[in-house]
């Protein structure tokens, strides 16, 4: 009898381990359809603008070829990961995926993208601007094809308000301490002086501009080995944000995220902390307040607007590791991102030039465009932020995610500055002895 | 005397040898043993695959760094240090048990007093009751979430009320000091009608006349309350707490949608703190969650084991 059931079950586990081995096989040819090779192609969910773009454009690459066919898929933002992952376990991955600059030196190090070098023409690298190139590079090799940049952070303020409350919106505030004078005279009634970011996910990132204004550097030392949270910089940074919380500048129960600028566009607030993707949400969605909105480079903490106070973010589109049909999928991205520069005019103009180009020859078709050259925010933003922007920290999240959970413990009163702080250099060095990231700071 | 059936049917006579064959090839036990084995045959087969294989797995992935690009790397049991070593991770248990104590025995007492009032009405009052209390059962925790996010907004219902009484206005969701509580009502709302609906059934198993004595006796509604409707309930409140605390420990979607974890991770129950450690794309979030997630499944079976402890479990007399 016993005998029977270890043979029942012996061969229940042999069904099951081959039919689970069945699940994941395939074969080494890229599928195809229609005689066409099948390029797959995820791209995470932004604005509808850019669906209708990305849309539009497949459709243009699927008819002016007749070998690839490109299948393109909208994601969510906050189903990516878990869909990204189980594709990968399962090796269904995309063959192209966006990626933003921060995920590039992760990936390569985890050996998940390819190198496009020997699938791109090498003129197509040549064409990226110069401060671009390292987000997309390790090791001088290139494994991202970089689409735009934005920057994490642009000061939007009403000029009508302004007025009202006897400013000058001609001479937006330059440092932290007039930033916070601004917020206090413009607090009136409903209407909060400004909105910034207050969550710990949010602040993770939206205060990597300000942590270089304030120190120079992120909390991490340079070669990934400690900590540095605990420096005097950084608690300027947490004071910061808790006088303007705890100042009631700011709503205290915000209703969307720091990405959102909806509570501007609302009128709910008079100066905004935003990326400069909200220039797209004002004109297309609170179109009246174009008029009486101006721009300026985020405040300093002591005036000097040459110093950072913005992150430069943006994505690329990678090609999957395994990828059956990378050279297919290079030639997707040749076509849509490094080819014919109107391609890529095209998408700042539907984006309301609240985004920033990448590439040398799409400047060039965007300098005779009079729309690009007359718009005010995009003028003040690509001369007076981008230039000054840094790099999104190639680290793992979970070191953002510290840092941005003890400005939100400052914030709300968890917890002292000191406290907070302390609190975030433990966690920054776990996660550094547990990840073993002492010395792996990628090398561009 | 009248025969009995069993006297009326003659009894044939075998020979014994066949009789005695036929014994031995399947005895009655034997018969019904393997009745029994076929009946529950697919839900084994079934648990099998997809709870008891998994979980063997699982356990076995969890002793390596996985990649899905790199030959995975065996760590041994390095994960299962990291997670206990992790203050986030027992911090997030400690907010799971906070909320299951907020919700747990507050929609218990609420149902259980819901319940008797329940019983004491007319038939037809009684049915537009249970009908009207089952009712949040059937709303979506989504749907539920996104409306008391908009109950707790500034100018929401919540502070619209306490502005009557010259309180607030209260940051519900954004207040590390508040947050979970705000976000316990909604749970035990969702909560209520079944529990109550539980409660009333096992009220009605309770015999009337038990009741009829005590009141001849002398008995109060509180005496009778706690001299027998809680005694003979105790299996039913048993199954509720059990049930209650590991689906209360494991509450993902109101948090995950109210306050995603915050403010200051006051609200971050334990499988969001692992649904929001698997989203990071490194190899690494990957084990440390599958890891965690197995952590997680023995400290809610321990937990499991002292509810049990502490209610007794006992057959009810005569109920």
């Amino acid at each position: 009898m016993r005998k029977r059931h270890s043979t029942l079950c012996v061969a229940v586990s042999a069904v099951l381990v081959a039919a689970i081995a069945g699940c994941g096989s395939g074969g080494d040819e890229a599928p195809t359809a229609g005689g066409k090779t099948v390029v797959t192609f995820w791209q995470q969910q932004f604005e509808d603008y850019q669906q209708a773009w990305f849309k539009k454009q497949v459709t243009a690459f699927n008819a002016s070829q007749d070998k690839i066919t490109v299948q393109v898929q909208v994601v969510p933002g906050d189903t990516w990961a878990q869909k990204i992952k189980a594709a990968q376990a399962a090796g269904k991955a995309p063959d192209v995926a966006t990626t933003n600059y921060g995920n590039i030196p992760a990936a390569v190090a985890n050996g998940e993208v390819a190198e496009l070098d020997g699938l791109m023409p090498a003129e197509s690298f040549t064409d990226i601007k110069e401060n671009v190139q390292s987000f997309v590079t390790i090791k001088g090799k290139h494994y991202g094809y970089p689409m735009l940049v934005e920057p994490s952070t642009v000061l939007y303020y009403r000029t009508d308000l302004v007025k009202a409350a006897g400013l000058d919106p001609d001479s937006p505030p330059k440092s932290w301490a007039d930033l916070t004078q601004w917020a206090t005279k413009l607090n009136q009634g409903k209407v909060k002086g400004m909105t910034i970011a207050s969550a710990a996910p949010d602040l993770g990132w939206s205060s990597w501009g300000l942590q270089y204004n304030a120190c120079g550097r992120l909390p991490v030392a340079d070669d990934w080995s400690k900590s540095t949270a605990t420096e005097f910089c950084f608690a300027q940074v947490l004071d910061f944000y808790k006088g303007l919380y705890q100042g009631g500048l700011m709503p205290k129960q915000p209703k969307v995220g720091y990405a959102d600028g909806a509570p501007y566009g609302q009128g709910e607030v008079a100066m905004m902390a935003g990326g400069s993707w909200v220039v797209g949400q004002l004109k297309n969605d609170y179109p009246a307040m174009i008029a009486k909105t101006a721009v300026a480079p985020f405040p300093s903490i002591d005036g000097d607007q040459t110093k950072t106070t913005a992150t430069l973010g943006g994505w690329t589109l990678t090609i999957d590791a395994k990828s059956k049909a990378k050279e297919q999928a290079a030639a997707f991205i040749q076509w849509l991102l490094a080819g014919d520069p109107a391609i890529m005019a095209d998408f700042f103009k539907a984006s309301g030039y609240s985004k920033y180009t990448v590439r040398t020859s799409v400047d060039k078709a965007l300098v005779d465009n009079p729309d690009a050259s007359a718009d005010p925010f995009m003028k003040i933003i690509s001369e007076k932020v981008v230039p000054y922007g840094k790099a999104e920290p190639a680290y793992p999240w979970d070191i953002s995610l510290a840092f941005g959970t003890a400005i939100e413990s400052a914030m709300k009163g968890s917890t002292d500055v000191p406290g907070a702080l302390k609190k975030a250099d433990s966690t920054i060095n776990d996660v550094i002895k547990k990840q073993k990231l002492a010395g792996t700071a990628p090398t561009r | 005397m009248t025969p009995t059936v069993a006297q009326k049917v003659p009894v044939r006579s075998q020979p014994p040898g066949k009789a005695k064959r036929r014994r031995t090839v399947v005895a009655p036990h034997r018969r019904d043993n393997r009745t029994a084995y076929l009946m529950i045959a697919p839900m084994v087969i079934l648990l099998g695959i997809f709870v008891i294989w998994p979980l063997i797995y699982s356990v076995y992935l969890s002793t390596f760094e996985i990649s899905f690009y790199q030959e995975p790397v065996f760590v041994g049991l390095d994960f299962y240090r990291y997670v206990l070593e992790s203050p986030e991770f027992w911090h997030s248990i400690v907010i799971g048990l906070y909320y299951a104590l907020l919700t747990v025995p507050t929609t218990i007492v609420m149902a259980l007093l819901l319940a008797s009032f329940i019983k004491s009405l007319s038939r037809r009052a009684a049915a537009f009751m249970k009908t009207t209390v089952y009712l949040p059962a059937v709303v979506s925790t989504v749907v539920a979430s996104v409306l008391f996010v908009f109950i707790y907004q500034d100018e929401g219902v919540g502070n619209w009320l306490l502005g009557m009484l010259s309180v607030g206005p209260v940051n519900w969701l954004n207040d590390p000091h508040v947050a979970l509580p705000a976000i316990a009502v909604p749970g035990i709302w969702l909560g209520f009608g079944v529990t109550t609906l539980i409660l009333l059934a096992g009220l009605l198993d309770i015999p009337e006349n038990y009741y009829e004595q005590a009141q001849l006796d002398g008995a109060g509604p509180f005496q009778r309350m706690f001299y027998i409707t809680i005694p003979l309930l105790k299996n039913v409140l048993l199954y509720l707490f059990v049930t209650g605390f590991t689906l209360a420990i494991q509450m993902f979607d109101l948090p995950l949608i109210m306050t995603g974890g915050g403010p200051v991770e006051a609200t971050n129950t334990p499988n969001l703190y692992i649904f929001n450690s698997f989203r990071d794309l490194t190899p690494y979030a990957t084990s440390f969650s599958l890891t965690a997630s197995l952590l997680l499944f023995v400290v809610i079976g321990a937990i499991s084991v002292v509810v049990f402890r502490l209610i007794r479990s006992d057959k009810a007399v005569d109920g």
